[in-house]
């Protein structure tokens, strides 16, 4: 619970499992990024520093350290992980492609997948599969998935679906990106969505475990909800895909049966 | 990882000359040595210039003989050329390069040591996957598969494989395949190339 020192550097952890993208790759964009929102919010230069970690393992051990005060991470890894972090919520992402919120599609095979309990000893999987509460509980919600079925993390979704499509016991829990390009794939009239969530988040920056001083987290909750709308910002926005910063609007979340 | 594909694409192809040539051969080599240089040049503009070559040395041999495999495979290489000079239009690009690889590959899938199926796979396990782009490491390992059927002596090819294994997920086959690429490598006269590969056999090696 050590607070940050007004004035001490902090880090932002970047973390997006089952997303492509090295470390290396985006250290030049993260940089980027926290040089405009440190800018925004009018903090001194160089007080906020940004790493990347494509892995739900190698963020959490980032988000671990003292100086990880912000952590910008994906809505599933978000309420995977928020209790167990003391994540408090700054913002919300407003996507290039999908605005604020996205909607989250179970695809399966064609015919095959008529209720929940139909689902029974399936495997789902999806880029949120490390995140089985928000896939029962957020995405799936209002279904209640046998106790048999698995939950199942992938990073090649092509694979993913194409093990659909060929009949496996297994179902797809696409983001909306994935879901819209579904009818380019030569072998879609295979595939069904049987499932879609309602509006959901797509990702959040947030305080971990109020290691920021609220002053200067309110000056930087300021900042990023203008970032979107200044000069020059989209040149740093657009190759992380993101249009700018809304208030979060965080759905209730319905209790676990 | 634009500039990796671009990259595969380079042929290993004898180099030279600067005004446009005349004969599908020395198009294609043309082509090569645009694609050479590429790999060598920091300048992006020079990189935008040497794609530009590139490509009306692959419009002019195609012009020649449209069917020729040494212009199918050209004009790939041409294209992933322009992929590494203009990123912004990867994803069109990089479509348009598999399709002349394909068209390449059924004219002569032998060319360039199987280069067509070699390259098409290192397209496809670099390249962003679905839906972003059109990556596709499935399809990569079995196009590296192929290429390694043809032309199983040929260091390359086992890279292309060793790759492709790994990045689905078998990293006991892409031992065995960088073991095996080092071992042909080795077994070839000492060249910048043959160094080249056993660096890239090396490295795989030593990854976890």
């Amino acid at each position: 619970m050590a607070t940050l020192l007004a004035g001490a550097v902090a880090t932002l952890v970047f973390c997006a499992p089952g997303y492509p993208g090295g470390t290396g790759d985006a250290k030049p964009l993260l940089d980027q990024f926290a040089s405009a929102a440190v800018a925004a919010a009018g903090w001194p230069p160089g007080s906020l520093t940004a790493v990347y970690d494509p892995t739900e393992e190698g963020g959490l051990a980032k988000l671990a350290s003292p100086d990880a005060a912000l952590a910008f991470v994906p809505y599933p890894f978000y309420v995977e992980h928020a209790a167990q972090l003391h994540l408090a919520p700054l913002v919300q992402a407003d996507m290039v492609d999908t605005g604020p919120e996205e909607r989250w599609t179970l695809v399966a095979k064609t015919g095959r997948v008529t209720s929940a309990a139909s689902m029974s000893g399936y495997t789902i999987l999806s880029v949120a599969g490390y995140a089985p509460e928000f896939v029962r509980h957020s995405a799936l919600q209002g279904w209640t998935l046998p106790a048999d079925v698995k939950i199942e993390s992938t990073g090649q979704i092509l694979s993913a679906l194409r093990r659909v499509a060929s009949g496996e016991k297994v179902a797809a829990l696409l983001d909306q990106t994935q879901a819209a390009a579904l009818p380019t794939l030569p072998f879609a009239k295979e595939l069904e969505s049987v499932r879609q969530s309602p509006p959901l988040p797509v990702a959040i920056i947030a305080v971990v475990d109020s290691r920021l001083p609220a002053p200067r987290a309110h000056a930087l909750q300021e900042g990023l909800l203008k970032l979107g709308h200044t000069a020059g910002a989209a040149e740093t926005l657009a190759p992380l895909r993101l249009k700018g910063f809304v208030l979060p609007r965080l759905p209730a979340r319905p209790a676990a049966p | 990882m634009l500039l990796l594909v671009a990259c595969a694409a380079r042929p290993q192809r004898p180099t030279v000359q600067s005004p446009l040539p005349t004969t599908v051969a020395d198009l294609g080599a043309a082509i090569a040595t645009a694609a050479e240089r590429s790999d060598h040049e920091s300048d992006p503009r020079i990189r935008g210039e040497l794609a530009a070559e590139a490509s009306r040395a692959a419009d002019a041999c195609l012009a020649r003989d449209p069917q020729a495999a040494a212009c199918l495979y050209g004009h790939a290489v041409a294209l992933g050329l322009e992929t590494k000079a203009h990123p912004t239009r990867a994803s069109e690009l990089l479509n348009n390069m598999l399709k002349a690889l394909t068209s390449a590959e059924a004219a002569d899938p032998n060319y360039d040591q199987a280069g067509p199926a070699r390259v098409r796979a290192l397209v496809l396990i670099r390249a962003p996957r679905w839906p972003l782009g059109p990556g596709d490491p499935d399809e990569g390992l079995l196009a590296a598969r192929r290429a390694v059927t043809l032309q199983p002596q040929y260091p390359p090819n086992l890279l292309a494989l060793a790759e492709a294994l790994a990045r689905t997920g078998d990293a006991n086959g892409a031992k065995e395949s960088y073991a095996r690429a080092r071992d042909m490598a080795q077994a070839l006269p000492s060249t910048a190339d043959r160094d080249a590969w056993l660096r890239e056999a090396d490295q795989g090696l030593q990854r976890k």
